[in-house]
């Protein structure tokens, strides 16, 4: 055997310092906290950024070359699938509103997250987590692009697409998602991390992604599938990023530890309630279902993040507050929030349904002792409403909770048959809350949330109408307005899918590939 | 037929046989590089092929893809070489690795003691006229008689004598290897030994303090990492933590003691979880993360720290150290893993801890 030893190259990590660090220097024109002004007011104390470990190695160039041929694979298919009327192939068109609720809810979130990063990355004075956050700004950029090019073949045919981005601004419960990602990118840059970096990239997208994609796996729609395992592939360098961010928080000083503990209080509990779309999606909105949301919540929540917290207890981290409720939630929360967006079919842009009786049946097994006991008696009650031609539809608008902006649904712990409600004075007025949770949110920074654009408020108080409208007209209809403001096609996309223009076409269009009718 | 295989950023090239892997041939030159399952399923040992032919052989689809193997990767358990290889692996540089060379030899046993009621001291003469060099921290894999199979023990003495290796053995009620080692061996018999493994070692090039903690049989690593240190006349100060349940199963006491004795910077603290109340044990008492915060008043700052014991023990003292603000990349461990550690769900904030 021979062994020589010839000069040494230099190893990827030495490689990927010397190309990454080194790149900033101390100002002098300006001083350092003029241009760096959100370093420090969060009160995070950071003694060394050089002790700061590259998440992964990645330079701009090869960066390029990945992204390059990950947009050449996936845009292939997005063709292939287009070309073929992919569309036709699916399991039935009930599956295109899980689209609709992604398009509208999830995908200008990715645009918001590219802007959150870029601005935490200008503002965080180590060079190295600014690289990491320069590199996932775009990785956003592209989640963003690739799903409106992805969604929007289903646009030509389909209803309910058209408004995603005016409609993501608006509508009433897209305000969740929308005042979610608002919180974040109005917090420091550290809270970002941690809000964003860290409880949504890594404690939480495993529940937003693996759903929605292995939804449309299951469901035939390999468009949505591609973007899917496009940006999944990024998402391990966003879930390594943000949890060195929180590693390196709570290495650099003890006093960080309080800090960082609220901070993933708050955006646990603030992205679990945003996962209530998630949970409705999987278990009402897939005609072939993947899993139920208990199911998911066991693996990638109770496991994987018990896992994590676990780890993190090294720190002195203890596991949020709310975990506990949000696992014994987990029988209860798809049932009701379908149950709401049910009764409001007037005001959402996608079409909703009662469970068949099969579907029902395969809640009541993924749902034993409570489906039946509390959900099915009620959308029974509603079938036989259907059947008899007076579906229901609630004409009353719901109040809102303060912090997360979803209508008051929730039940209390432990009781199942009383809705849960919470509330604070702050400045002489009183703000209500769907959760403990929410309320603490509130409490703990009441000025940043008596701020709050609700869209139920908002409603009253008028500032939902066209400009054009006349609401002292004899005929004013004020809901209708506001969902005309939506630019929703009034009784074409708000309408039951029983006898949706959605249903129709589809069912048409499959028969014209099957036969000569 | 054998190619010459060159592993970057080292630039060092070792020879490769016919059939051999390049996983194999490199750990084979004392060239760590990462590996877990060794059979193309886990892509762990995933490295890019510079230049050269090689065959994927049973690379898995999954563990290697078809646009990674287009960009000239491989798994480095499964890799042959066809012509000479150079590949480049995502290994840091460790400037404290010696980097031996693993090699089989055969050994004769010369003594067998009783160190406590539970372990064994082989004591064997390697045969070979090179010895077997190996770095204090480092394993051996021996052979077992009439089986195809081997089990890892650390050596447990100084590296300074290359024929010489110690191994303290545990019995581990039902093990086949601790049965037949406490039970069947005897002096004058022949071990075949493989190694040496592992890149558990000292970081020396760090030159800052070091804190050993020991939880039972797990004192082999850090006593020969201890004696290789006094030996070569290091300074810095070190703090040895072997805990045991009870004091029949402390062992080489009197040799740790006087060492200390003798040497002002090292500091021997036997700590006893399980000794009855009034045996007379004037020593710590509590588990070994117990008696390292005292003696460190929570405050492991500024150290390097060598852990290795059974995973309760390892457990908790990295969350000791870890509260004591001493993190990842100053902490070092030789677990011993069994299957149901290894099938734990494990989250991915910590790399090697």
């Amino acid at each position: 055997m021979t062994t020589t030893a010839a000069p040494k190259k230099l190893g990827l990590k030495e490689r990927y310092a010397l190309m990454t660090r080194g790149l900033d220097w101390q100002t002098t024109y300006q001083p350092m906290e003029k241009v760096f002004p959100y370093a420090t007011y969060e009160g995070i104390k950071v003694h060394d950024w050089n002790a700061w470990e590259d998440p992964f190695r990645l330079t701009m160039d090869a960066y390029w070359k990945y992204q390059a041929e990950k947009e050449q694979k996936l845009y292939a298919i997005m063709d292939a699938f287009a070309q073929n009327n992919g569309h036709l192939g699916l399991t039935d068109a009930r599956y295109i509103n899980s689209l609709k609720l992604f398009l509208t809810g999830v995908s200008p979130l990715e645009y918001m997250a590219h802007r959150g990063f870029a601005h935490v990355g200008r503002s965080l004075p180590g060079v190295g987590a600014r690289v990491a956050c320069q590199m996932q700004s775009l990785d956003e950029l592209r989640h963003v692009q690739t799903q409106i090019h992805s969604m929007s073949n289903y646009n030509k045919l389909y209803d309910g697409f058209h408004a995603w981005r005016h409609m993501h601004d608006r509508v009433w419960y897209l305000s969740v998602p929308k005042s979610f990602f608002d919180d974040a990118i109005t917090a420091g840059p550290f809270e970002f991390m941690i809000a964003i970096g860290f409880s949504f990239e890594y404690v939480l997208t495993n529940l937003l992604f693996v759903p929605f994609i292995s939804g449309a796996a299951y469901n035939g729609d390999m468009g949505a599938m591609a973007f899917g395992f496009s940006a999944q592939s990024d998402e391990s360098r966003h879930m390594t990023l943000g949890l060195e961010a929180i590693k390196f928080m709570l290495e650099q000083d003890p006093d960080n530890l309080p800090i960082v503990q609220h901070w993933i209080d708050k955006w646990f509990w603030r992205g679990y309630r945003v996962l209530t779309l998630v949970a409705m999606m999987l278990d009402f909105m897939l005609p072939k279902k993947v899993m139920s949301w208990k199911e998911a919540w066991e693996i990638y929540a109770e496991e994987n993040g018990g896992a994590l917290f676990n780890d993190l207890a090294r720190y002195g981290v203890r596991p949020p507050l709310g975990w506990q409720q949000a696992c014994d939630d987990k029988v209860h929360l798809s049932s009701q929030a379908w149950s709401t967006f049910y009764q409001y079919q007037a005001a959402a842009p996608f079409h909703t349904w009662v469970p068949s009786p099969e579907d029902m049946d395969w809640m009541a097994q993924k749902y034993p002792g409570t489906f039946d006991q509390y959900y099915r008696p009620r959308f029974e009650h509603w079938a036989e409403r259907e059947a008899a031609g007076d579906r229901y539809n609630n004409g009353t608008l719901p109040m809102l909770c303060q912090v997360c902006q979803i209508p008051m649904l929730f039940t209390e712990p432990g009781d199942p048959t009383r809705i849960c409600y919470r509330d604070s004075v702050y400045d002489g007025e009183r703000y209500h809350f769907c959760s403990d949770g929410c309320k603490n949110i509130f409490d703990h920074e009441p000025e940043k949330y008596v701020q709050a654009w609700l869209p139920v408020h908002q409603i009253y108080q008028g500032n939902c109408f066209r400009p054009e409208a006349d609401p002292t007209a004899a005929d004013f209809n004020p809901l209708l307005e506001v969902i005309t403001w939506y630019q929703m096609n009034v009784g074409v996309d708000n309408a039951p899918y029983e006898g949706s223009e959605d249903q129709r076409h589809f069912r048409a269009w499959r028969q014209m590939t099957t036969s000569n009718a | 037929m054998s190619f010459d295989l060159t592993i970057e950023p080292l630039g060092q090239t070792v020879g490769v046989a016919e059939g051999q892997t390049l996983l194999d041939a490199a750990l084979r030159a004392g060239v760590y590089l990462p590996h877990a399952c060794g059979h193309g399923l886990c892509g762990t040992c995933k490295v890019q092929v510079v230049d050269g032919e090689i065959d994927h052989g049973e690379a898995s689809s999954f563990a290697l893809m078809d646009f990674e193997r287009e960009e000239g990767l491989c798994l480095a358990c499964c890799a042959r070489a066809e012509s000479d290889v150079t590949i480049e692996a995502d290994i840091e540089d460790e400037p404290d690795a010696l980097r031996l060379p693993v090699r089989n030899v055969t050994a004769t046993v010369t003594r067998i003691d009783a160190l406590t009621p539970t372990i064994k001291g082989v004591v064997a003469r390697v045969d070979d006229p090179d010895g077997l060099p190996f770095q204090a921290g480092q394993y051996v894999n021996v052979q077992l008689p009439d089986r195809d199979e081997h089990r890892p023990f650390s050596f447990a003495n100084s590296p300074s004598d290359p024929h010489q290796i110690e191994l303290d053995v545990r019995l581990v009620p039902g093990g086949a290897a601790t049965t037949w080692i406490h039970e069947r061996l005897q002096v004058g018999d022949t071990l075949h030994l493989a190694g040496p493994y592992g890149m558990f070692h000292v970081r020396q090039s760090a030159n800052v303090p070091m804190i050993f903690m020991a939880g039972g049989s797990g004192l082999s690593s850090p006593r020969s990492m201890i004696l290789d240190l006094l030996e070569r006349g290091c300074t810095l100060p070190i703090t040895l933590i072997h805990g045991a349940r009870t004091a029949d199963e402390l062992y080489h006491v009197d040799e740790l003691t006087s060492l200390a004795d003798r040497t002002p910077t090292f500091t021997y603290l036997p700590t006893l979880s399980h000794e009855p109340d009034g045996s007379g044990w004037a020593g710590a008492r509590g588990f070994v993360h117990e008696a390292a915060k005292a003696h460190f008043a929570n405050d492991f700052r500024g150290h390097k720290a060598y852990l290795c014991g059974p995973p309760a023990m390892i457990d908790a003292c990295i969350t000791t150290l870890m509260q004591g603000r001493l993190f990842e990349r100053d902490i070092y461990q030789e677990q011993f893993i069994s299957a149901a550690d290894a099938s734990r769900v494990r989250s991915p904030l910590f790399k090697r801890i």
